[in-house]
């Protein structure tokens, strides 16, 4: 099942070319790994497939309307006044708090879950930020650099995740200087601007 | 049909080689007009009966604060084109205008402080047609600023229409204040219907300097929307050639 | 929409400093005033009015500073973009929590000092009912001037927002005259319910605009 497509996009940014006439597919249970130098515009690809930033030109399709998508940018998105289990319990209706209590157990940050968020490590935040896209249920998974700041354990939590996640039909996009483990098709952005 | 009639109209290429031959036209009808309606207010008027000689601001003030709200009121026709029909050159005469009318409200205040002074003994009144040009002022500097501020020129660009036509409101207000609240000012002394309270010999004059001062602005405005678009454009082949 | 009026609360709720400080700083300004004057040579109850409005045009502002700024910095924008596609609700609840939170009871600290300061008490609830519309007003339009300048800081943020503001200010101004003179009040309220209405229903549009601007 295709999950999304773009086809034939173009993105101009201050009358500069970030790329042009780019095409992809993404289906169930297939992952695609997005590469890049610094500036080759990876991260904005993926705003742009999540709809977040207009494109130029071109056209993006998804499976339906109500594609249920989790993402996590370079930005983590959490509250750095509130405690990690104040911000998962912000994020996750009772359904999934629990498991998402599970993945702070997985990624040892069950001990500082009542410290302020703001004073946790680099990798820590990125950890609690990670959560989001762990404990929640979704069709796809669009990540950014999501191997930044992350210990081995924890990438390999990650990794096994991306197995599991791929075998149960997930689709996956992801931008990363890291290989991950999972078997991927590949997009070279600065190949493709040529 | 609308759209396809705005995009053959609206391109920049096509602005700046319209304006080309329209400017030396302007700029000549609107300072020989303002010559001949300065010096024929400033010289040749009568002395008002009651404020003498020192109702001859008129001629620089009247106009100034005329297009003070015009100019804005063509700058939300030209948001208003940006927003809904993405129309880039109506942003670039956005982003021209908005210096020329700051500029131009601020004389406007300027001579109405000078005219206060004899005429009503003071240099500022908390009136609301003051105030409201005041805000106007402050309308067009937040315009400026708040373009400034982002490297992202379609961003700046998209956020000022939509700030120009949200403080179009403020325009009616200042229209309508002489007849909402009771002020200082003295009530519209012309008026479209009907005749007017100012004398002929006053009026013409006025007129002319009205004039004069608006195809003067509109020059003014060719020549920073040019220069605007040439620089914003720069990596087009038409600029390439053109310069 | 609830869940979203959750978060808002429980996000501000946390935040001390963004809704306990405008009403320290209203009730600073307005204990402060009387004591800077010489009150033997002025009458405090005609123009104290005046500085309840003054205050709450400042706290307003200072309340609604950087609304957005926090999730635009934080990436939560984006977020709520994937779940909503719109910020319409998003800024609606925002405004909903802020106005409810902060504005109500500033407005009340204000309606506490005008009695405490020679209005009567049955203008009370008319007081009330005043400086709650002018700040429902208000914070409508100093949220559209965040939005637009979102992390640009305070100063963008005055130029944008304060030409709008200054109409409302007139509006209150005419509301506390007519209940000064005690007439008129009906059809001035009857306004301000009015252009609350409609700001409230129009202006998260505009602002969610803005704000698909800035992530875009």
């Amino acid at each position: 099942m295709k999950l999304i497509s773009a086809q034939n996009i173009s993105y101009k940014i201050n009358e500069k070319m970030l790329f042009h006439n780019l095409s992809l597919e993404v289906y169930s249970g297939e992952g695609l790994h997005i590469k890049g130098g610094n500036g080759s515009g990876k991260s904005t690809l993926l705003k742009i497939l999540l709809g977040i930033t207009s494109l130029s030109k071109g056209l993006i399709e998804y499976k339906n309307q109500d594609l249920k998508i989790s993402y996590l940018g370079h930005k983590n998105a959490i509250k750095n006044y509130l405690t990690p289990a104040q911000n998962l319990q912000l994020l996750f209706g009772n359904a999934s708090l629990s498991n998402a209590f599970e993945w702070l157990e997985k990624l040892n940050l069950f001990q500082v879950q009542d410290e302020l968020t703001a004073n946790l490590s680099f990798g820590q935040q990125k950890k609690l930020a990670l959560i989001r896209v762990l404990a929640q249920s979704s069709e796809l998974i669009v990540l950014d650099e999501p191997f930044v700041g992350l210990d081995t354990a924890a990438s390999d939590l990650l990794n096994s995740f991306f197995v599991q996640k791929l075998s149960e039909g997930t689709g996956l996009i992801l931008t990363s200087h890291i290989q991950p483990s999972v078997e991927c098709q590949v997009i070279e952005l600065d190949k493709a601007n040529a | 049909m609308i759209s396809a009639f705005i995009h053959k109209f609206s391109s920049p290429k096509s602005f700046v080689q319209i304006t080309k031959t329209l400017y030396p036209l302007f700029i000549f009808t609107g300072l020989s007009m303002l010559i001949i309606g300065w010096t024929w207010g400033l010289l040749f008027a009568p002395p008002d009966a009651v404020q003498g000689n020192s109702y001859r601001i008129i001629f620089l003030h009247v106009p100034a604060v005329i297009f003070a709200e015009l100019i804005y009121f063509f700058m939300a026709l030209c948001a208003l084109m940006h927003i809904v029909w993405r129309v880039r050159l109506a942003a670039y005469l956005i982003k021209s205008a908005a210096p020329i009318g700051a500029m131009i409200t601020f004389i406007g205040l300027f001579s109405g402080s000078i005219w206060g002074i004899p005429t009503w003994g003071t240099w500022w009144q908390w009136d609301a047609r003051i105030t409201s040009t005041l805000i106007l002022f402050i309308m067009y500097l937040g315009i400026l600023t708040l373009h400034g501020s982002f490297s992202n020129l379609e961003k700046s660009d998209r956020l000022m229409s939509i700030l120009v036509v949200i403080g179009v409101v403020n325009i009616p207000i200042i229209k309508k204040s002489v007849d909402w609240w009771s002020t200082l000012h003295q009530p519209a002394s012309i008026s479209v219907s009907g005749g007017s309270s100012i004398d002929p010999s006053m009026l013409y004059p006025l007129i002319i300097s009205v004039i004069g001062l608006g195809f003067t602005l509109i020059s003014l405005g060719i020549l920073t929307s040019r220069s605007y678009i040439l620089g914003r454009e720069k990596n087009k082949k038409w600029v390439l050639d053109h310069v | 929409m609830l869940r979203l009026i959750k978060i808002e609360s429980s996000k501000l709720f946390y935040k001390l400093k963004s809704w306990l400080g405008p009403m320290l700083i209203m009730i600073l300004v307005l204990t402060a005033f009387p004591l800077s004057i010489d009150i033997s040579q002025f009458d405090l109850e005609k123009f104290y009015f005046s500085i309840i409005v003054v205050s709450l045009l400042m706290t307003s502002f200072l309340a609604t500073e950087g609304m957005f700024e926090e999730d635009f910095e934080d990436g939560s924008l984006e977020q709520e973009f994937l779940i909503e596609q719109d910020f319409y609700k998003v800024v609606l609840s925002k405004i909903f929590v802020y106005v409810c939170f902060i504005g109500v009871p500033i407005a009340l600290i204000g309606a506490i000092f005008s009695v405490a300061n020679g209005v009567a008490i049955e203008s009370f609830v008319s007081v009330f009912l005043s400086l709650s519309l002018s700040n429902l007003l208000l914070f409508n339009l100093f949220a559209f001037g965040n939005a637009l300048s979102i992390n640009k800081g305070a100063m963008l943020g005055v130029l944008t927002s304060l030409p709008l503001a200054l109409p409302v200010i007139i509006l209150l101004g005419t509301a506390i005259r007519s209940i000064q003179y005690g007439n008129g009040f009906l059809e001035i309220i009857s306004l301000m319910i009015g252009m609350g209405f409609l700001i409230s229903a129009i202006m998260p549009l505009i602002i969610s605009t803005a704000l698909k601007t800035h992530i875009d």
